[in-house]
């Protein structure tokens, strides 16, 4: 029986056949919770699922074609595609050449493919005559239509194969060094206070992003308007400053910004959160954050962070068997720049793409609700491509509800769930794991040490220790909540949390492992971090008093 | 008679490389740290010189290749005179005095051995190590085959491809002068040969052994698939084994040797055990130390002596292939998937 998903075909959950076929397949909640929507499941995150695949067969990966995936209950389900002992020792000759670039100059690889996605998106708006996030109302239907198709199956389609033939690269290499780790040293790298020493100082464009709002926060103090932000509600800022010159001079220099680099929402993965670009006051709060610090914290901890980092690649290559330094120097390297892409990455690929889709779709939503084709304009979230693509010219003929109703009662439905963690043997987690370390991106498992009679251990952490009231905030739209000094606990963390980074005290994270975002920011910030909890959000509560200990990886509730 | 034409391989050490070669001297070396080696006796690169010279050979060689105007591509051309060359020099009678010298050692060598017309190889022994370069003969019995056998390794020192090759390279047509070795046969069940480090990678925790049964040429000559260990250098234990095909074995005949095919019951069963491994090991150990650079050695065990009874046929240092840092870091991450 096959199990419903959306009508989005080959995804349906086969009960009697797939189990068995795959062995087990891991739900994967870092990325599918909550439930994503059948439109972004059926452009944006399909492209992710095929760039797996392309990069599998373009990087020759030895033992891997890609992951295939299942939605059930309106969750996703990953599992690998296993090559053949024959198809493996047939592909490690290619696979050797074809990483070898990234191990001898990573940069070299990954600078003229972001180049590309850059210039890519930016001729998709000029060559359309687009710059402001209203000007999309000026096209014409058959010119949306157009600009929808080059997204949905070209602009996506790069995005996704350069985000994943970067990716399987960067994770081959991060993970071999944290195997190589564990061997040489005996330690966890996720957990160990020394890989993440090695690993500091680099500056991803998610730092570069934060440092702009700080220092238009700045900007903002230089001009006198503290207390305007201070004083007023962050849907009324820009408001408040249309009163005067220096306001109006701000708002345009923060329009520039946005303009540039405004084409983001908080939620990575979907089309029905607003980006920046089209809500500008979600990055007001946002500068309110940091705009009191007159050294952006980052930079403040930039001297330290770099000198502990030399010292510590000194120490480590002196502990290295002489033969095997200059291949471990070059690891070494490659897996420093493997974490730097880990969040660099994200403006240039899941961000970018993501704010474009929202842009189109909501647009398409608007002209389908005027026409009547659906009720509401958040209906065409639960539409698929082919659908919006053969409704869209002329407009206005097909009635759409019914596949809207349909879903989207589904989905109202799979919000209420908790999704199975896995379908099939879990004992063959580890077989599966083995044969593709991306997956490990989707399930990090705590590294537990009965013996330290931890509340919770983390899978990967941030050095430090730190003691304090928990603040636990379920998403980045409840950040204004979090107060400095506070200890942040969360499900998650991505680059729209970055800013409660110069704030906060620690940081503790249900989901995360040593790549992820959490744990590489609060390094770069100097702050504690525990991440890969799993049940942090459910066992610690706002007010508690908690130990964050990142040099051994687990935390402590005081009060419970 | 100035220089010396003889020696017993305990008389030699590795000082005397450019006087009998380095095959010899580095024999006389390990027999005189107290290794395991063959008992046997080297001719010097003055007993070569002194027999072609005295036999008129240097200039019959002088002349032939005078005449000759063959160029190193001329396949046919250097073929015929690598022929000519080597039959004037077997043709020559070796000087009287130098062949009874030659006759006392070996009769020396049956004495200690135990036995008359005692088996024994004899091996050509350039100071400069070229291996396969030029002739080996082994199983050669009786005085005066070994006689022969000794003028049949000087005369392969015209063999076509070092002509070829001193030809190439501007060099003169005629050889410089080796030393030959004449060692007792090891009655080997099985032999082979060992890197002290893996030599495909440079990787010093490891050392690879590779073997077969019978007489080790055949896994010198890389023409079939050996046994194959990799030890850990330092406990000397055994971390990888693989089981080779070893589809033919070098066995004894009445005089020299032949390739046969192996019985499948030894085909499918490993060469050597893992104490006879450990042995190999620490021998391969005690040499690196001793000469302070990786070893490549060829080894035999045995099989009329008890454990241990692993002899030592030959140590230089191992020539090892750098690999680039980011080979070495490609060969991780594939194991890091295979097991």
């Amino acid at each position: 029986m096959l199990r419903d998903a959306y009508d989005l075909s080959f995804y349906e959950f086969d009960d009697e056949r797939d189990a068995k076929e795959y062995g087990v397949l891991l739900c994967d909640v870092v990325h599918g919770r909550p439930p994503m929507k059948p439109a972004y499941i059926g452009i944006g995150w399909y492209w992710y699922y095929h760039g797996i695949r392309y990069a599998a067969g373009n990087l020759s990966l030895p033992t891997t074609h890609g992951w295939d995936s299942r939605f059930v209950n309106g969750y996703p389900y990953i599992t690998a595609i296993r090559t053949t002992p024959e198809e493996a020792r047939e592909r490690e000759p290619v696979f050797r050449e074809k990483i070898k670039p990234f191990l001898e100059d990573f940069d070299g690889v990954w600078d003229p493919l972001k180049a590309d996605l850059l210039k890519t998106y930016k001729e998709a708006k000029e060559t359309r005559g687009l710059k402001e996030w209203d000007d999309i109302k000026k096209l014409s239907n058959h010119e949306l239509l157009s600009f929808f198709l080059d997204f949905a199956f070209v602009i996506n389609r790069k995005e996704g194969e350069t985000h994943f033939y970067m990716l399987m690269a960067a994770y081959y290499i991060s993970g071999l060094f944290q195997e190589m780790w564990r061997n040489m040293f005996g330690q966890e790298a996720g957990i160990d206070p020394n890989y993440h020493r090695l690993m500091s100082g680099f500056e991803a464009s998610d730092v570069a992003f934060t440092r702009g709002l700080w220092q238009l926060g700045r900007k903002a103090v230089g001009l006198g308007m503290e207390d305007v932000f201070k004083k007023t509600d962050d849907s009324g800022v820009l408001e408040a400053l249309k009163g005067s010159e220096a306001g109006r001079k701000w708002s345009e220099a923060y329009h520039e910004f946005l303009l540039e680099h405004g084409w983001r929402a908080d939620r990575m993965h979907a089309y029905d959160y607003p980006t920046w670009l089209e809500k500008p006051s979600i990055g007001i709060a946002r500068i309110k954050f940091m705009m009191s610090e007159s050294v952006f914290p980052f930079d403040a901890n930039r001297e330290r962070v770099n000198r502990e980092r030399q010292e510590g690649e000194k120490e480590i290559m002196v502990k290295v068997p002489a033969p095997q330094r200059e291949a471990f120097g070059l690891l070494m390297k490659a897996a420093q720049k493997s974490g730097y892409w880990s969040e660099d990455h994200g403006y240039y690929c899941d961000l970018y793409i993501g704010a474009m889709g929202r842009w189109i779709l909501t647009e398409f939503g608007r002209r389908f609700a005027k026409a009547g084709c659906i009720d509401d304009v958040e209906d065409i979230h639960y539409l698929h491509p082919n659908e919006i693509r053969k409704a869209a010219v002329p407009l206005g003929r097909i009635n759409l509800r019914p596949y809207v109703e349909r879903r989207k009662k589904l989905h109202g439905q799979y919000l209420e769930m908790e999704p199975v963690p896995f379908f099939g043997d879990i004992s063959q987690a580890q077989l599966v794991l083995r044969s593709d370390p991306t997956l490990s991106v989707s399930t990090q498992l705590p590294i537990v040490r009965e013996e330290l009679k931890a509340d919770l251990y983390g899978a990967a952490a941030a050095p430090g220790y730190a003691e304090g009231t928990a603040r636990v905030i379920m998403s980045s739209d409840y950040l204004a909540q979090v107060q400095p000094g506070d200890i942040l606990v969360a499900p998650g963390t991505s680059a729209s949390w970055t800013v409660v980074f110069s704030v906060i005290k620690a940081l503790v994270t249900d989901g995360g492992g040593a790549l992820s975002h959490p744990v590489i920011m609060a390094r770069e910030f100097g702050i504690p971090c525990v991440s890969g909890c799993v049940e942090g959000t459910q066992k610690i509560k706002t007010g508690q008093k908690i130990r964050v200990d990142g040099d051994r990886g687990v935390v402590f509730i005081d009060n419970k | 008679m100035a220089e010396k034409w003889l020696y017993w391989l305990e008389d030699l050490g590795k000082e005397q490389n450019e006087l009998v070669g380095k095959k010899c001297a580095n024999l006389g070396e390990m027999a005189r740290i107290g290794l395991p080696v063959p008992r046997g006796f080297a001719l010097s690169v003055h007993a070569y010189t002194h027999f072609m010279d005295e036999t008129g050979a240097t200039q019959e060689i002088a002349a032939l290749i005078e005449a000759s105007s063959v160029t190193p591509e001329d396949v046919a051309g250097v073929n015929r005179l690598s022929l000519a060359i080597r039959a004037l020099v077997e043709s020559k009678k070796i000087p009287a005095a130098m062949e009874s010298s030659i006759l006392s050692h070996y009769n020396g060598l049956c004495e200690r051995c135990g036995c008359a017309d005692a088996a024994v190889s004899t091996r050509s022994a350039g100071a400069v190590s070229h291996p396969g370069q030029y002739e080996t003969y082994l199983n050669v019995k009786g005085g005066a085959e070994v006689l022969e056998k000794v003028r049949k390794v000087w005369a392969s020192t015209f063999n076509a491809r070092s002509l070829a090759y001193r030809l190439r390279k501007g060099l003169p047509v005629a050889s410089g002068p080796i030393g030959v070795a004449v060692l007792e046969m090891v009655k080997a069940r099985s032999a082979g040969i060992a890197f002290s480090v893996d030599p495909n990678t440079g990787d010093t925790t490891s050392m690879i052994v590779e073997a077969n049964w019978g007489l080790g040429e055949s896994v010198v000559s890389g023409e079939l698939t050996p046994d194959r260990w990799v030890l850990d250098r330092e406990t000397l234990a055994v971390r990888e084994s693989f089981l080779g095909k070893k589809e033919k074995m070098t066995c004894f005949i009445s005089a020299g040797t032949v390739e046969r095919e192996t019985p499948p019951e030894k085909a499918c069963a490993f060469c050597c055990t893992d104490s006879e491994l450990a042995e190999i090991g620490r021998l391969a150990m005690h040499l690196e130390r001793h000469f302070g650079v990786p070893q490549d050695i060829e080894w035999a065990v045995a099989e009329d002596r008890p454990f241990p009874n692993i002899v030592l046929l030959q140590a230089r240092p191992a020539v090892v292939i750098k690999k680039s840092a980011a080979d070495a870091v490609v060969d991780m991450m594939l194991g890091m998937f295979r097991s």
